[in-house]
């Protein structure tokens, strides 16, 4: 998902009109962003990171013009880089172009422009456009009937808009994705949600499927795929725009936690069979690897341990390494895959390490949530989430899109005796994930806990890296210290912290020998009286020792791992609300961290 | 200045839906397999709306995560009516989001773009004169009735006493701003706020044009009801997935065993799994994600998502909740029963069950026809349940 906008008749305030534009369109996604002007001549200016980052990177440049579009990536087609944000250029520097959407044919269009003697300079699905109004107004169009001849070339989903050097006008068209006209006193705007201009007009159009427009100085004009001039209906908007990207939730975060149902069933269509207990992803069943060593970072490593565990106890050694470690120290790696995990595809450190794993000549396979991106370029092979965007910087549901794609991993290339109950556990998932959202009493024991000094978080086997994930998952939202442990580790030093003030959130599943023993750990710290807070499926006799509750529902352990977690990102969540943080965007962190 | 923007009321629970509704509303309730909100919402669309506003308040999460900021590109913005204090009531907390001329439906009933369309184009010819969807139902007195004189409501009355009536309100109105005034000024009965007191009102003192339709105009009002909704969505089609012969709608991410037998109409959809010799239909729908397995028999019901019939089952006459389990050899026979809600007794229903949300049947259970299971209850091996089972009881033998 991308945010474009574009006005005309703003005069010497287009670039602040374009720059505030872009940032109420944050929320469609901010890993680059950047402006088109044009006068005489066109000045375009774009780089990789925030709103914030490109207002700095303009401050001190002169960039002029009458009329300008700006355009906001999450990125889909190659990494965020300066080179990938839009507006994309063509050979003369003269036509630029801001596009949200997927262009299906933009492979064997830019084969054609390249063996054409055109130059490109991203990764983007886009950059194809600007080159084929390039050749348009070289055969003598003008720059209407260019963009036209371009536009038809085009299959896929498009809001695309266009500016040339010299021309007071701004071209755009629609299909499949959103824009909408935005009719101010002075000026025209375009933009792919109203927030956009909002504070500038109340009149909007919508245009349809197939249209055109124009926008200039002295107004609009719509038309159909033939030329032909349409009459549209002028709206009058005035709800608060600002909500309508978090669906009236007071956070991205909590609507993303939300969202895990739907993550999952996505994550796994198509994938799985439980009728013949096979597992479909497609050509990486053949990988049967006798090795597995993960690499990842932060939530995406924690997803990493979970996944050694797997193919551990399939067998298989696996280990999990710190991205940034494995980089600069790496292992022995022998004939072992090398399978990086990171949510945005872009995480330095990940790729870091990929690379020298590449470099000693091992497999690597890339699980990310981001299409094209550069570690699922730069790997032998990729393994999508498909978790849909994530704008909360805390990561929740592609950590429980990971869980779900990992097991596919094991599944499909390690053999299981269990398999046809794993899938099962698995498909069983979106729904115990509703149930345990529509239940959870996770509000009520953040109210309870908030002024705690620190908060401790104990698991074995799956439970182990749920316990490290819920941890962070505080950290980095409340700016509370969080610490997950082994929940046998805790009595060898840390328990010497543990006081009425620490609670302690302890996670069982089924009544086995590893819930025994977590329950024993448990006694020692209600010893020294600190308050427990028990996530468990209530098989065991946790519940005795424990304050609180935070019930899941009975499953396999793998799939219980998913469900104690979305606790943990409610406790979480519900702790930093009611500590008033800024919960979808936390104090010194990024979305996806790009520097090592 | 053409009307763009939708109200629809989606905030109330439908409480003569329990047990369904624990978890969710009524619009969230399914219509074959799909949302009855979501037909709604298509309506909308189909009819050239472009901004929708949804009041929620009963479970709104519920709508919120399925249909999020947008649906078929088409910005919903949610406003929370916090108590069900009526349907004036619940328009009254868009207010602050609706500017100009407004189209107002009701979401828990399933309607089709052209009746929206027809009210929409009627109202725009007289943009000062409310004009709300009329349809003609031979059980009117169930619903809000209406009388009609050339072509303005003349009457308008909530389930009236008397079976006169023939004509009823379609719950699709368009109105001009200036009805966010008329039902601040309209008097609350037992402290609620009904839309219709300010109709009756509006024809006391004016016009109210009545848009006479005989568009899809269906609706739940017990649990049962699912069942014969589910039956009339199946026979117009209004089904999202491929059809794969005729009247047999499988969605390509499902899995049907080559010797599993699909009789029309039935609807499968994303993600089910249909074990082999399994027989499924007529009149049935299975929600997302649903499985059957082998040998079970299922006809004329309901499965909502992530549901699981174990093998062996047969299931005839049912309506089956989100995540309810049906372990191996369920019996739920079918056919007529006298069915129990609190001291009210609905004879003669054609009811084999109605479990709700999360149920655990675990194996070997039978159903006597009529039985209302609440969600979250759990009904242990070899169990024959009868009546009415509450949320969260186990039954042993």
């Amino acid at each position: 998902m991308c945010g474009i906008i574009g006005c005309a008749g703003r005069g010497e305030d287009t670039l602040d009109t374009l720059v505030h534009g872009l940032s109420k369109l944050e929320y469609r996604g901010y890993d680059s962003a950047g402006v088109a002007l044009a006068d005489e001549s066109l000045d375009v200016r774009k780089c990789a990171g925030e709103i914030e980052d490109l207002r700095e990177h303009l401050s001190g440049m002169t960039v002029e013009g009458t009329v300008g579009m700006g355009h906001t990536r999450w990125s889909t087609h190659g990494p965020p880089t300066d080179e990938n944000a839009h507006p994309h250029q063509d050979c003369t520097g003269n036509v630029a172009v801001v596009h949200n959407g997927i262009i299906e044919n933009y492979q064997s269009l830019r084969d054609e422009l390249v063996a054409a003697g055109h130059t490109f300079h991203s990764d983007t699905d886009t950059e194809v456009v600007p080159h084929l109004v390039e050749d348009a107004l070289n055969d003598g169009l003008g720059p209407e009937a260019a963009f036209r001849q371009a536009v038809e070339q085009l299959a896929g989903s498009y809001a695309v808009a266009l500016t040339v050097a010299g021309t007071e006008s701004v071209f755009v068209a629609r299909n499949d994705s959103p824009l909408v006209l935005g009719l101010g006193e002075d000026a025209t705007f375009f933009a792919s949600d109203v927030p956009a201009f909002r504070d500038f007009t109340d009149q909007v159009v919508y245009l349809d499927d197939g249209e055109y427009a124009r926008i200039s100085p002295e107004g609009w004009e719509v038309s159909d795929v033939d030329g032909t001039v349409v009459e549209k209906a002028v709206d009058t908007v005035s709800w608060d725009p600002e909500e309508t990207g978090k669906s009236g939730y007071d956070h991205y975060m909590l609507k993303e936690i939300h969202e895990q149902p739907r993550a999952l069933r996505q994550c796994l269509r198509g994938r799985v069979d439980e009728l013949s207990a096979s597992v479909d992803i497609g050509d990486l069943g053949d990988l049967s690897p006798t090795g597995v060593q993960f690499v990842a970072c932060g939530t995406s490593y924690h997803a990493a341990f979970y996944a050694a565990q797997l193919f551990q106890s399939a067998g298989i050694p696996a280990q999990a390494f710190l991205a940034s470690e494995y980089a600069t120290s790496p292992p022995p790696i022998g004939d072992a895959l090398v399978v990086g995990v990171t949510q945005s595809g872009e995480t330095a450190d990940t790729l870091s390490a990929l690379r020298e794993a590449r470099h000693r000549g091992a497999r690597t396979l890339a699980v990310t949530n981001v299409v094209g991106s550069t570690a699922a370029r730069e790997c032998d092979h990729a393994l999508y989430i498909r978790a849909g965007p994530e704008i909360g910087v805390a990561a929740s549901k592609t950590f429980s899109s990971q869980l779900g794609a990992l097991n596919l991993l094991a599944l499909a290339t390690t053999r299981s005796d269990e398999a046809r109950e794993i899938i099962a556990a698995l498909r069983d998932l979106p729904g115990q994930v509703q149930e345990l959202i529509d239940d959870s009493d996770a509000k009520e024991v953040a109210e309870h806990y908030q002024d705690a000094d620190s908060y401790f978080f104990i698991g074995r086997g799956h439970m182990h890296p749920v316990a490290l994930e819920g941890a962070l998952k505080m950290k980095e939202i409340t700016y509370k210290h969080a610490e997950g442990f082994a929940a046998g580790e805790l009595k060898h030093g840390t328990l010497a912290l543990v006081t009425e003030d620490t609670p302690v959130f302890a996670t069982t599943v089924g009544d086995g020998e590893q819930a025994t023993k977590t329950v024993g750990n448990v006694k020692e710290v209600e010893a020294r009286d600190a308050p427990v807070v028990a996530v468990t499926d209530g098989q065991s006799d946790i519940e005795r020792y424990a304050d609180h509750v935070l019930t899941i529902p009975e499953t396999h352990p793998r799939a219980a791992a998913v469900l104690a977690n979305v606790q943990l990102q409610l406790a979480a969540y519900h702790t930093a609300n009611f500590l008033g943080r800024s919960i979808d965007k936390p104090r010194n962190l990024a979305k996806s961290v790009t520097v090592e | 200045m053409s009307v763009r923007t939708a109200v629809v009321l989606a905030a109330g629970e439908g409480t003569r839906l329990r047990p369904m509704t624990r978890n969710r509303p009524k619009p969230m309730l399914p219509a074959a397999n799909r949302p009855i909100l979501e037909y709604v919402f298509d309506a909308l669309i189909d009819a050239g709306i472009s901004r929708i506003v949804a009041v929620v308040g009963y479970k709104r999460d519920r709508v919120k995560d399925y249909f999020g900021p947008t649906y078929r590109d088409v910005p919903i913005s949610y406003v929370t009516q916090a108590k069900q204090l009526g349907s004036g009531h619940a328009l009254l907390q868009a207010r602050s989001v609706v500017d100009g001329p407004v189209l107002v439906v009701n979401g828990d009933r399933l309607i089709d773009g052209a009746t929206v369309a027809s009210v929409v184009d009627h109202f725009e010819e007289d943009q000062d004169t409310p004009a709300l969807a009329v349809i003609e139902r031979a059980d009117a007195q169930r619903y809000g009735a209406v009388d009609l004189r050339d072509g303005d409501l003349v009457s308008i009355v909530e389930k009236p006493d008397s079976n006169q009536y023939r004509l009823i309100n379609g719950g699709i109105y368009a109105f001009p701003e200036s009805i966010f005034g008329a039902i601040d000024e309209t008097p609350r009965s037992d402290g609620e706020l009904a839309l219709t007191d300010t109709i009756a009102r509006l024809i006391e003192r004016g016009r109210v044009r009545a848009i006479m339709t005989d568009g899809m105009w269906v609706d739940a009002t017990y649990p049962w009801d699912l069942l014969a909704v589910a039956r009339e969505v199946l026979a117009r089609g209004r089904v999202v997935e491929d059809e794969q012969a005729d009247g047999v709608w499988v969605d390509e991410s499902a899995t049907v065993h080559e010797d599993a037998t699909l009789q029309g109409p039935v609807v499968v959809g994303p993600d089910c799994e249909v074990g082999p010799n399994a027989v499924v239909g007529s009149n049935t729908a299975l929600g997302d994600n649903v499985t059957v397995g082998a040998n079970a028999t299922i006809r004329n019901s309901v499965l909502d998502v992530d549901a699981r019939v174990d093998a062996g089952s047969t299931i005839i006459d049912a309506v089956v909740g989100q995540d309810t389990t049906l372990g191996a050899n369920t019996t739920i026979p079918g056919g007529p029963a006298d069915v129990q809600v609190g001291t009210d007794v609905y004879e003669d229903q054609r009811l084999g069950a109605v479990l709700a949300d999360r149920v655990r049947a675990r194996g070997n259970v039978s159903l006597s026809p009529g039985t209302l299971v609440g969600p979250k209850a759990t009904l242990h091996s070899g169990v024959h349940a009868y009546g009415h089972v509450g949320e969260g009881v186990e039954v042993v033998r």
